[in-house]
């Protein structure tokens, strides 16, 4: 089947749902949001816990409350939904390739498209530990499939690896459920997820956290039967001697998140080395003109409240470009990553709108630091800068027409 | 009760502050590592009674998925999660639920429910 669309949206997470909505409420006509799954909402379903929504709705919203919320204001619109619809191609001329049991072969030609993708676990063979291949072996997001929606327990001893924040809240999870949850293991001397996860998930629940620590070999033949586990020195390298045997059945994997971008690449979107996202601008247009990008398959976010935030610009923008008024002369800066700055999201300033900057740090500072945005000359106060909270800023388009060249990014000391 | 000395990590704002506290179990006596005087309300409650969401999920019939999500609908106490996950453990739902219906009246006489986070059709 061949069709056409206004904005064509892939993928119904949270980016993908405010993106639908804020397409629709600024004008776009023909609405397609294309989802694999069989259920909109995206990962928020097995998102079980509260915390979401805090911003945006001043709200304490589980995953699913939060995703319904969405899916509620999606229902008052006339945007169209395909559900177990799986693209397979993406062209730089906006035509996509899916398929689906109910509609067969399509192939959508779209004035403008929005990725919305989201993101993937990081696996064992991303960071390659040694030892044998039995079962028991997931990573934190699928572990938390397994209990939450499939209603089973992977396993009943469990060794945690890393530290963010699914790894933690699976933690408790698990442990709520019955399991025994033997340690959190971190292989950098910081915790990878939210303080606030730590006292929750951990501390509540007297689940003990090694930083510095990582699991250097896996044993069992069927089935985990245990881990080794190692100290590791400030190059991250073990240390001889401080190997030690521990008994589990399970090892799950909180070891990073990747932007899921298989797809941005079949379209020749340029990526950003630092994200693994599409290199895009403050309106989320990436490098192909009419596709723009929002949620975690741009950058990996920490709080959902910002990920819709991108779809709400996208949305925006993707619709106005499907309406032909695009007032982009094609001219922008780049925004360059300055001292202890390991990422930035935009990394292009198109003098279109309000720059709303995400930065991660690069190491952690526990005392106050300035974020310096050169040569405009804007120095922003904050009281501490981590690698795992994001900082943002916003820094109004009236204040951005000097910038002729790049613009630079740097966290320092106060 | 004698003064004791405990550790907290105050989580009313995401600067996580590091709190040293001496109490004598209901009254601090002082305390160090706060930045803001936010700190003081969340140290005390936590010494008398730490309150949490309980989330979790429980088994439901003729639906596509086995489970539903629940949770209470205000803070609990925290030491009586394991109860009331004994109790919803013998807990079997019928499809079709809604969002927000209850699922357990006054759970453990904490005077929360337990109540569903999403819709499940039948199915």
């Amino acid at each position: 089947m061949i069709m056409e669309a206004d904005v064509a949206i892939i993928g119904s997470g949270p980016a993908g749902l405010t993106a639908a909505i804020h397409a629709h409420r600024s004008g776009a006509r023909k609405v397609l949001l294309l989802e694999r799954e069989e259920e909109l909402g995206g990962i928020l379903k097995q998102c079980i816990h509260n915390g979401f929504g805090l911003e945006q709705f001043k709200q304490d919203y589980t995953g699913p409350e939060y995703a319904e919320r969405l899916i509620k204001e999606l229902e008052e619109t006339d945007v169209q939904c395909f559900l177990n619809t799986l693209v397979t191609d993406l062209s730089s001329d906006r035509v996509i390739t899916a398929l689906s049991p109910e509609h067969g072969a399509l192939e959508i030609k779209a004035k403008s498209i929005i990725l919305a993708m989201g993101c993937r676990e990081r696996t064992r063979s991303s960071i390659g530990i040694p030892g044998t291949r039995p079962a028991g072996i997931f990573t934190a997001g699928v572990a938390q499939r397994f209990v939450n929606i499939d209603g089973y327990l992977p396993g009943k001893e469990i060794v945690i690896l890393g530290s963010g924040d699914i790894g933690l809240i699976m933690a408790r999870r698990l442990k709520l459920e019955g399991a025994s949850v033997i340690g959190v293991y971190e292989i950098m001397n910081y915790p990878g997820g939210l303080k606030r996860n730590i006292v929750q998930c951990l501390n509540d629940f007297n689940i003990p956290l090694y930083l510095s620590h990582t699991v250097t070999e896996i044993r069992g033949k069927e089935r985990v039967e245990g881990v080794i586990i190692s100290k590791v020195d400030s190059d991250l390298n073990p240390v001889e001697g401080s190997e030690q045997s521990i008994k589990c059945d399970t090892l799950l994997l909180s070891v990073g998140l990747m932007p899921e971008n298989e797809l941005s690449k079949k379209a020749g979107i340029e990526l950003s080395a630092s994200t693994g996202g599409p290199v895009t601008t403050e309106i989320l247009e990436t490098s192909v003109p009419g596709i723009f990008t929002c949620g975690n398959v741009s950058t990996v976010f920490d709080l959902v409240d910002y990920v819709a935030q991108t779809g709400t610009v996208a949305g925006t923008y993707a619709s106005r470009y499907a309406s032909g008024h695009v007032s982009g002369s094609g001219q922008f800066v780049d925004i360059l990553t300055g001292e202890n700055v390991r990422l930035l999201f935009p990394q292009r300033y198109s003098f279109q709108d309000d720059l709303v900057l995400f930065i991660r740090a690069a190491d952690p500072v526990e005392k106050p630091v300035t974020i310096e945005v050169a040569p405009l000359g804007s120095r922003i106060n904050r009281p501490y800068a981590r690698p795992n909270e994001m900082l943002r800023l916003k820094i109004p388009k009236g204040k951005l027409a000097e910038a002729k060249q790049s613009i630079k990014v740097s966290i320092r000391e106060k | 009760m004698a003064a004791e000395k405990k550790h907290f990590v105050c989580v009313v704002c995401p600067i996580g502050c590091e709190i040293d506290v001496v109490h004598d179990g209901s009254k601090i006596i002082s305390m160090a590592g706060n930045k803001c005087e936010k700190s003081e309300e969340f140290v005390i409650r936590e010494l008398i009674e730490p309150m949490r969401i309980l989330t979790t999920t429980v088994r439901i019939q003729g639906s596509r998925w086995p489970v539903i999500p629940v949770r209470t609908d205000k803070p609990i106490p925290k030491q009586l999660f394991p109860r009331i996950m004994r109790q919803l453990r013998g807990i079997n739902l019928q499809a079709p639920v809604n969002m927000l219906d209850v699922v357990v009246k006054d759970v453990v006489g904490t005077g929360a429910n337990i109540i569903a986070t999403r819709t499940m059709p039948r199915g």
